[in-house]
């Protein structure tokens, strides 16, 4: 049996994992000499020898659901290609495509004469990105050395094993201070000295206050803002007196669907803390991809007005596959993607069988430098490297990606008074907002079919344990159990947002500040179910045992 | 001498990757689960491997059995015919009720692992650990726990 080692390609943090193949199936292991996790993986890390065995691993074209010969699908993809000019092609990369395939694509868009290149990422980690003027990345060595570490966001869901050395940092001395901004009081929230729960979606402006506290010369009115993100002036000078008392440490900060309203001025305003506190800067993020070309939104608008007629879509299938978030895709006359996985629902156009990335050689971006990943299993017969899948659209070297906008500290104060006057007070509706767990990989361990109120709101809609309850966004209703717990703020609703069931709920939307779409928070209805329904277990994943569910 | 498997209840952040590793390794048996009590309480479920096991004297066909030398206690896939018996004598809980495969879903610590238990290597935060009967002594555990957080603590 051969032990494969590879760098684990599910977020940024670097993890050294292996798989073996033991003549029948594939399965992990955990090499003690990895530098960064020493042996150590999250759950979404320890799926990866689930992926490249899964049952539903898609190893020939799908066209409008069927199945057909890859001869087939190339003869199409040609006489497609010939019946549409070549500015009419639009290419979009998104999760699972590396920068080094991103810049291929990049290239081939130049070849063909296009201007409709993508990223198709629209998670809010990618604003992490953007820089601010003067901020430094943090080193492995600033985070196992920190003495005031200052977490934004779910970072303990975001990179759990990351959070070892923040843990042994934390304990590793009483005067070792750790604070917390989020708008939910999640379990990280419990580790901290210091925690600042904002209203959802306004943690920058609690974020840009702080900085505000930390040097006055930038001019922040932070009663202001602090009204507007529902924290207290005191709350931010308690955290002001950790941040800038000199200790070593840095600032994290993690974003994801359905918790962050201004992507862009979340990711600047942990660098402005960071900065004024002197301290490095990491931005905890499953996937790192460069803008190129035009934005998503713009590519939305090139669809709706007709000039796109060949969409290729390669990389993950959000929010592609969702007709539902994304209509404009249909408007399209031609549409190819690639994926490794059989869509689940069937996605219209031809969908092209890739290998999965622990299957081919990449160089990977991780949160404390470059690093190389191997192949670790054999490619799935069937499936095509995206090398070959883009010599279908033609021949193209690789291209020089733009590089990342840089900003100024006043631009993020300016973006800070913009968002404060956007920002709503509460109300008596409720507010769908997104959780996204380390566990939930394509919903291997969790089906996700609770959310979570807090008891006021439960003790409002008469619900208990036994409660179901219909939740209706603009864009989807599901019928969800119900936990109520004192980690979720009244007037929100929590939920999670592996599964595709969860993820249509949430719109997409442009933010007001940045001008980018993203996936924000959004106001729904919540109504119980008197109907009997057999609540859904909270804690039992995938009982069947045979196969794992796809979304 | 036999080795123990310990919970630093200060570091486990309920991320669930020992279940995960488990699952990964079983195919869908959770050997080892994980529970939540409370916001504040939570933690992997796992077979104590208990000094006079009560699974053991359950079990009418004499499927688990409990290793004199090494203390673990085990089950054969091939020998049971999943009566249930074990999960309604363990009693902290950690069998699963649901039969996978139409057998008990029953934690070895990995003894097809040199290295020892998968749950423990894998742990992110070190929360869980593989040490010998010996150190147990040393690994303070909950110390932490208590003032954690100011948040959490009792009013």
């Amino acid at each position: 049996m051969e032990l494969k080692k590879t760098t684990c390609p599910f977020c940024l943090n670097g993890c050294t994992s292996a798989v073996v193949f033991d003549g029948y199936q594939y399965r992990m292991e955990y090499p003690a000499e990895g530098a960064v996790n020493k042996g150590r993986l999250c759950a979404r890390g320890n799926s990866a020898s689930i992926v490249v065995d899964h049952p539903k691993r898609l190893a020939y074209p799908l066209l409008d659901g069927r199945p057909i010969a890859w001869s087939e699908a190339e003869n199409l993809v040609r006489a497609w290609r010939a019946a549409v000019e070549p500015g009419q092609i639009a290419l979009v990369y998104s999760r699972g495509r590396g920068t080094d395939e991103a810049r291929r694509l990049c290239g081939l868009a130049a070849e063909l004469g296009t201007t409709h290149i993508a990223c198709g990422h629209i998670e809010p980690e990618n604003a992490f990105n953007a820089r601010l003027e003067g901020t430094k990345d943090a080193a492995l060595t600033d985070v196992e050395g920190a003495q005031a570490m200052l977490l934004v966001g779910d970072v303990f869901n975001t990179s759990p094993v990351a959070v070892g050395r923040m843990l042994d940092a934390r304990y590793a001395d009483r005067k070792n201070r750790l604070v917390v901004v989020d708008s939910i009081r999640t379990r990280q929230s419990g580790f901290a000295h210091v925690f600042i729960q904002t209203r959802p979606g306004t943690e920058p402006l609690a974020l840009v206050a702080l900085a505000g506290l930390l040097e006055e010369k930038l001019k922040v009115d932070v009663d202001v803002l602090a009204e507007a993100a529902g924290v207290t002036r005191g709350q931010l000078a308690a955290a002001a007196a950790v941040l800038g008392a000199g200790a070593p440490g840095f600032v994290g900060a993690a974003a994801h669907s359905g918790r962050v309203r201004h992507p862009m001025l979340y990711s600047l305003a942990a660098q402005l803390v960071a900065l004024k506190a002197k301290m490095p800067f990491v931005g905890f993020r499953e996937t790192a991809l460069p803008e190129a070309g035009e934005s998503f939104a713009d590519l939305r608008k090139a669809l709706v007005a007709g000039e796109v007629r060949l969409l290729f879509w390669t990389g993950g299938l959000y929010p592609y596959s969702y007709a539902e978030l994304f209509p404009e895709a249909a408007k399209a006359e031609y549409r190819v993607a690639t994926s490794i996985f059989v869509p689940d629902p069937s996605v219209p156009g031809l969908v092209l069988p890739v290998i999965a990335e622990l299957e081919k050689a990449a160089t990977a971006t991780t949160y404390w430098g470059p690093a190389t990943r191997e192949p670790v299993a054999t490619p799935l017969s069937g499936a095509r490297d995206f090398g070959s899948v883009l010599e279908l659209f033609g021949r193209a070297e690789e291209k020089e990606l733009p590089v990342p906008a840089v900003h100024k500290a006043g631009t993020v104060v300016e973006m800070a008074k913009k968002a404060g006057g956007l920002a709503a007070p509460p109300g008596d509706g409720f507010l769908l907002v997104g959780e996204k767990k380390a566990v939930g990989l394509r919903g291997f361990y969790d089906a996700e079919e609770r959310v979570s109120v807090s008891p006021a709101d439960a003790a409002r809609l008469e619900l208990d344990a036994d409660s179901v309850v219909r939740v209706t966004s603009p864009t989807a209703t599901r019928k969800f159990a119900v936990t109520v717990t004192e980690q979720v703020p009244d007037g929100v609703v929590l939920v999670g947002i592996n599964v595709h069931e969860n993820r249509v709920l949430f719109p997409l939307v442009t933010d007001e500040v940045a001008g980018a779409v993203t996936v924000a928070p959004v106001s729904v209805t919540v109504e119980k179910l008197t109907e009997a329904v057999q609540p859904p277990a909270e804690h039992v994943p995938d009982r069947r045992g045979a196969a794992y569910p796809v979304n | 001498m036999a080795k123990r498997l310990v919970l630093r209840i200060d570091y486990c952040v309920g991320c669930r990757s020992c279940e995960a590793a488990c699952r990964s390794r079983f195919k869908s048996e959770a050997r080892v689960r994980y529970a939540e009590v409370t916001a504040q309480a939570y933690f992997p479920l796992s077979c104590r491997h208990c000094a006079e096991p009560l699974c053991v004297a359950a079990c009418p066909f004499d499927v688990i059995r409990k290793d004199p030398e090494t203390g673990v206690v085990s089950r054969s896939s091939f020998h049971c015919v999943g009566c249930r018996s074990c999960v309604l004598a363990c009693p902290f809980g950690v069998m699963d009720t649901y039969l996978l495969r139409s057998t008990s879903q029953k934690c070895s610590l990995c003894q097809d692992r040199e290295a020892g238990p998968r749950c423990a290597t894998t742990c992110p935060t070190g929360a869980l650990q593989y040490v010998e009967e010996s150190e147990l002594a040393e690994k303070k555990t909950g110390v932490g726990i208590v003032a954690r957080s100011p948040h959490w603590r009792r009013p």
